[in-house]
């Protein structure tokens, strides 16, 4: 008999050879690691064992007793002698495939396990035999995947005994069901076909093999990576707290001893698990959470349980940490408050931010917001300057009109400092920041700042690729980076589809893929969809210029309606740098460094004044160089305007009146 | 009405009992489901109205009680304190009763027991054979009280256990302790020891920092069986009073009845109980004002068989389909909603009251096996059978462990009627097995039962007599099987409906050379490889009657031919010279197979008989003889 070990690990004998294993792993798992081949029908990783076949029956002596059990399911948790092919565990698992040979003589990995098994003609004439080769075995992959794997929840078995079959609920296929064919990937007898192709692919096989490699890598790696099954997007808040990256009190700060009350821990509890998503139908990574039964302490609904669609991960930091609000229920009502009203949770979040700020250093007093205190942390006076926003009422009719035209009312109105306003406003093109902390990568300041639609990350997140892995150190380096990039997420949007998928969950061999930023194997899988669906083969250099020719038309549709040039990628100093003395002393080991190591000044040598001037600087210095950078890769002006050589090449050119607009907008050969 | 207290509970019951004593006479009118359906209602309406009508009401009162027990004499009123028992009441009877019990002051001889034709009547209950050897435990109180009145309860003693274990501060290790030492073992079936349980259920929920839950297990489905519902029926507080102490021990603040749909009048009792005792305080927020909080749910069952197996049990609660998962991680450790589960039978939770208010030395003592250094050592206690089939005195049972089967057949069951002789005796339900006259003498136990290949079950007891083809009694229960399991794995799925064929064609009369190996083969399979209970013990009727009946296996295959009469393709009907041309069995033949003149010999074509056997049952001569 074998030995547990003092480590913790558990020292198992199977036929003989010895493993040592985790506690909890189960024989099957633990054969495998050892090369012992046991067979077995219900098994996948991509779902909870099952252990309904009870072909892969072992026999196992616990030494109280010897007993028959399934090797896929039973955990091991102490020392015992497993014997995968004794007498006792071949006869059930002889007669257990004798009698599915009985009843589905046909089905290929029926056969070949009883041919395995040295099997004949079953003594058993079976009432319910099925001479189809792609009979239903009942082994529940396709079940447990729509439900546990997908949460589709569209399979299900009905009827009880030898009744017993897959179906759907009331043998209709319901809306539910996104024709994921999850169910009929891991089908073992092919007993699952799509009986239709409406959008008729060219080749549908080729989009469904790619569909379910995605669908693989979502249902085995995210709860090793991202959770975002679990958590939805919510599990970056901690993350980024502990990179310094997450705003707090408008973008002054990354990080603040409050933040593991708003950890993704804590959304967990509140949020339904187990649900399909509720943005897409048929998405697996089904990040949309929600949380049911809220309970409102605020505004029209007071009372009410409600069903919040959130937060997600923008909602908790430009609503929470960038406001001192470390309450999970606020932040969750503050988001059913802005999806009720029809508002957006990062723009209400950093403009209410902005107003805090200029609470706390005296621009807004109480008189001037009506009575409220909205020193930062106030969860009331957020919460009433958000039902005000709604009803065009007080202090709420102002702030609804964002940060842009706060900073000139406040200037107009309570004589503030405009330069402050400016530096501390945290917009650009009008549009407010979305939730990252951006001071210290240049190249994330131009993934902002460029960004067509204002100030928002979906164009490219660079920060880690920047300052965290230093991947990207050149200017040049940056300016491919937001090349591709922003080119590479605008073909989702080209194509309707989320981004999420590409990124987030990445493929176990990822980091050895020679360019592990732009995930090579999933770039791969999307000229797999292209082509299926197309009947044309494409590489990722294909989709990239496809993405080009509609992004340089939407920033010559910007230049035509006002704002596609130079002057209107500027961005706030607290994007670039610390504004406030505190916020420099915040970093300022990191910021000393930067002065004397890359601007060439002797940081002991200078005031803190001082010290702050010169790397404002510095930083606005190198911020116009990374433009220069950028425009030059895209092929565009120094004003930011897309040459005529480009548009040219692009063929954009032929587009009525385009070729006029860029002439009259200085452009020249 | 009064929150009951540690402090008030003796006042409370002293007062009831007061007030009981002022009665003169009790009528308790049995109103469990068997005297209910042999309507017993409108009997204990005609006592009342009777009882006014004479201006009686003062001194007598009618109770309507739970299941009485024995339910083949029903309908059953006795009439306490003296214990006269009635049976076979009629409604039309009762004026006449009451004129004759209580204005003249002698029993109705016409309603007494009488043990057989001609013999003298037996007035008292206690005297009664049926009775003598019966010892109550968890059914103590069946009979005895009105199941539909707390106070009632509180008088016979209800919650004086709980009473104990709130006022002395017995909880946690030290109450596990006190069942571990008396021997209990799980009353559904496995005879599991129940400490045990709650031990292992305390441990999980400590190392896990979660309250477990406890849960009482009332889907009892074994056909014949009605113990689980007639206890709720008769007494709901000792169910209550047990889950509350299991509470108590192991800090559960939630507990769950399952108790299936097709037992309405145990439900309602149920409900009615759980409600009252929240009213008393003895459930809610402070049970008893000691500020332990504890309540109850009621949980439906839809009748699925399966359901009675705990991790289905548990699933259909959760509101997913009654099908079981693997237990080798155990219920007590992840349980009903993940949490540390200590699931206990109906009789079990009952007897638990009973265990803490005598002592666990007084449990011990009764049964088999010394329990003291480990309940696996023996089987303490009592166990309730519901005894049915071919026996004289059908009916609920509560017996000390040890027991022969012979004394309950034959001392409590009064043997076998019609002048037919034993052939078997099913225990266990579908799971268990039938055992011939040979193993009469075992002592009714846990272990002896399974050694012999059967099993104890939740206490059903099936007597078969020489009618009885034992290949047919196995295709039933396969049958009733197949219908009620699950499907999920393939052993019980597949080897089920196999056995289900091949036993359909021996009772045909064309089983095969092999087929008993081929029976022995799938029953090994079953055992060994199936998901749960139902599937490993499915096997059991047929493995048991093959052990014990083989040669009735070997005649129907060998010879075509079923020795007990039954199966019929392999038997035939005829008239014998006994016949005197009465004509009964032509009037009745549903296929006009039998010609005759008055008062001459009838004749059975053989060609349009259907082996209905409807004119062996109606001949006057019993010159209808079936071979």
């Amino acid at each position: 008999m074998s030995e547990a070990r003092e480590d913790g690990r558990i020292r198992v004998t199977i036929d003989g050879r010895v493993a040592e294993v985790a506690p909890g792993t189960t024989i099957l798992a633990a054969a495998r690691q050892l090369g012992i081949e046991i067979p077995a029908l219900c098994d996948s990783p991509l779902v909870e064992p099952y252990g309904v076949c009870r072909v892969c029956s072992v026999e196992v002596n616990e030494g109280r007793r010897q007993r028959i059990v399934t090797s896929c399911n039973y955990p091991l948790t102490r020392a015992v002698e497993v014997a995968t092919r004794s007498e006792r565990a071949l006869r059930v698992r002889r007669l257990v495939v004798e009698m599915m040979l009985a009843r589905w003589p046909n089905v290929k990995v029926v056969r070949e396990l009883a041919r395995g098994l040295g099997l004949g003609e079953p003594r058993f004439a079976h009432p319910r035999r099925n001479e189809s080769p792609t009979a239903c075995i009942l082994c529940g992959l396709c079940v447990r995947l729509c439900n546990e794997g997908v949460w589709h929840h569209v399979l299900t078995f009905e009827g009880r005994g030898e009744s017993r079959r897959v179906a759907m609920p009331y043998g209709e296929q319901p809306g539910e069901c996104a024709g994921c064919m999850a169910c009929a990937n891991v089908c073992p007898t092919g007993a699952i076909r799509f009986a239709d192709d409406p959008n008729r692919p060219a080749d549908a096989d080729r989009i469904r093999r790619a569909g379910f490699e995605l669908t693989r890598e979502v249902v085995l790696l995210d709860k090793q990576q991202c959770h975002m099954r679990e958590v939805g997007t919510a599990h970056l808040t901690e993350i980024m707290n502990d990179y310094d990256l997450l705003p707090v009190l408008n973008y002054r700060y990354g990080a603040h001893p409050e933040v593991p009350k708003i950890a993704s821990d804590k959304f967990k509890a509140v949020f339904s698990q187990g649900i399909a998503d509720g943005c897409s139908l048929g998405c697996d990574m089904a990040c949309a959470k929600a949380v049911d039964g809220h309970v409102l302490r605020t505004g029209p609904d007071r009372g009410k349980a409600v069903l919040v669609d959130g937060p997600e991960y923008e909602t908790v930091s430009c609503a929470g940490s960038n406001l001192g609000i470390f309450e999970p229920w606020a932040i969750v009502e503050i988001n059913y408050y802005c999806d009720h009203y029809g508002l957006d949770t990062i723009s209400f979040g950093t403009l209410m931010a902005f107003v805090m700020e200029c609470y706390e250093a005296g621009v807004l007093n109480r008189e001037r917001t009506g009575g409220l205190d909205l020193s930062p942390g106030s969860i009331e006076g957020t919460l009433e300057v958000l039902h005000q926003m709604a009803r065009g009422e007080g202090f709420g009719r102002i702030a609804g009109q964002g940060v842009r035209r706060m900073k000139k009312l406040f200037t107009e109105r309570f004589g503030a400092d405009p330069a402050f306003l400016e530096d501390i406003g945290m917009e650009a093109k009008g549009l407010e920041y979305s939730g990252y902390i951006c001071k210290e990568s240049l190249a994330q300041q131009g993934g902002y700042g460029i960004a067509l639609k204002g100030p928002q990350h979906d164009e490219a997140w660079l920060i880690f690729m920047d300052m965290v892995n230093k991947q990207i150190p050149t200017f040049a380096d940056k300016a491919e980076a937001l090349h591709y990039f922003p080119m590479w997420r605008t073909w989702f949007g080209l194509n309707g589809l989320c981004k999420l998928l590409w990124n987030d969950v990445e493929p176990e061999d990822n980091a050895e893929s020679g360019a592990p930023a732009k995930v090579p194997k999933h770039v791969q899988g999307y000229c797999e969809f292209v082509a299926g669906m197309t009947g044309k083969e494409v590489t990722g250099q294909d989709l990239i210029e496809q993405s080009e020719r509609v992004y340089n038309f939407q920033r010559i549709f910007n230049l035509k309606v006002g704002y596609g040039r130079r002057k209107h990628d500027a961005i706030p100093y607290r994007a670039q740098g610390p504004v406030t003395a505190a916020e420099y002393l915040s970093r300022q080991e990191r910021y000393d460094k930067q002065l004397a190591e890359d601007v060439g000044v002797d940081p002991a040598k200078l005031t803190l004044d001082e010290k702050r001037a010169a790397l404002r600087r510095y930083r606005e210095q190198r911020y116009e160089q990374l433009l220069d950078a950028v425009y030059e890769r895209r092929g565009w002006t120094k004003d930011g305007i897309p040459t005529l050589a480009k548009v040219r090449a692009l063929g954009i050119d032929k587009v009525e009146g385009l070729v006029e607009l860029l002439r009259a907008s200085g452009v020249t050969e | 009405m009064p929150k009951v207290t540690v402090a008030n509970l003796d006042a409370i019951a002293a007062a009831a009992r007061q007030r009981h004593q002022g009665w003169k006479a009790m009528l308790m009118v049995c109103a469990g489901t068997g005297c209910v359906s042999a309507r017993s209602l409108p009997i204990r309406d005609a006592l009342r109205e009777e009882i006014g009508r004479r201006g009686l009401e003062r001194e007598i009162k009618v109770v309507a009680t739970g299941c009485n027990g024995f339910c083949a004499h029903g309908p059953i009123c006795v009439v306490q304190p003296d214990g006269v028992f009635y049976e076979r009441l009629k409604a039309e009877a009762v004026p006449e009763l009451i004129e004759s019990h209580f204005v003249r002051g002698r029993p109705l001889e016409e309603f007494l027991f009488r043990a057989g034709d001609g013999e003298r009547p037996v007035p008292l209950e206690k005297d009664i054979e049926f009775f003598a050897k019966q010892q109550c435990i968890a059914l103590r109180n069946r009979g005895k009280i009105d199941p539909e009145d707390i106070e009632d309860a509180i008088r016979a003693g209800a919650y004086q256990a709980l009473k104990k274990v709130l006022a002395e501060g017995i909880e946690g290790d030290e109450l596990v302790r006190r069942i571990v030492r008396s021997g209990l073992r799980g009353r559904g079936g496995g005879g599991f020891p129940t400490g045990i349980k709650w031990q292992s259920c305390l441990a999980a929920a400590r190392q896990r920092g979660v309250r477990p839950y406890v849960v009482c297990n009332g889907d009892e489905g074994d056909p014949g069986a009605f113990m689980d519902r007639s206890l709720v029926e008769a007494d709901p507080h000792a169910v209550i009073e047990g889950m509350l102490i299991g509470a108590r021990a192991l800090g559960a603040s939630e507990g769950f009845v399952y108790i299936r749909l097709e037992y309405p009048l145990a439900l309602q009792r149920l409900r009615k109980a759980i409600a009252q005792a929240r009213e008393w305080g003895l459930l809610g927020a402070d049970v008893m004002g000691t500020g332990m909080a504890f309540d109850l749910t009621i949980h439906q069952g839809a009748g699925a068989f399966v359901c009675g197996e705990s991790t289905a049990l548990m699933a259909s609660m959760e509101g997913r389909a009654g099908e079981p998962r693997a237990k080798y991680v155990h219920t007590v450790e992840h349980g009903y909603r993940d949490r540390p589960t200590v699931l206990n039978n109906v009789e079990t939770w009952a007897n638990v009251p009973q265990i803490v208010r005598n002592g666990p030395e007084w449990f011990a003592a009764i049964g088999t096996g010394d329990v003291s250094q480990s309940p696996w050592n023996g089987s303490s206690g009592t166990k309730v059978f519901s005894l049915v089939g071919s026996v004289r005195n059908s009916g609920l049972v509560e017996v000390p462990m040890g027991i022969t089967l012979r004394e309950i057949v034959f001392d409590i069951g009064g043997g076998i009627p019609d002048g037919r002789t034993f052939k078997a005796v099913q225990t266990g339900g579908p799971s268990g097995g039938c055992l011939p006259d040979s193993k009469l003498d075992l002592p009714v136990d846990f272990d002896t039962l399974v050694d012999s290949g059967s099993m104890m079950g939740s206490g059903g007891m099936i007597v078969m007599d020489d009618r009885t083809c034992m290949v047919d009694v196995a295709r039933y229960f396969v049958d009733f099987l197949c219908e009620e399991s699950c499907g999920k794995c393939a052993p019980c799925r597949e080897g089920l409906v196999n056995l289900r064929e091949v036993l359909t064609r021996i009772t045909r009369g064309e089983g095969r050379e092999g087929d008993l190996e081929l029976l022995e083969d799938l029953g090994a399979a079953l055992t060994d490889g199936s998901l749960c209970g139902l599937g490993q013990t499915a096997a059991n009727p047929v493995l048991s009657t093959l052990r014990y009946f083989r040669d009735e296996y070997e005649a129907h295959i060998r010879e075509r031919r079923c020795p007990a009469g039954v199966c019929k393709a392999l038997i035939r009907y005829s008239i014998t010279e006994d016949c005197t041309g009465c004509t009964s069995c032509v009037k009745v033949c549903p296929t006009e197979a039998i010609t005759g003149e008055r008062k001459k010999l009838h004749v059975i074509d053989q060609t349009k008989c259907i082996q209905c056997g409807t004119c062996m049952d109606v001949c006057n001569d019993d010159a209808v003889v079936v071979r």
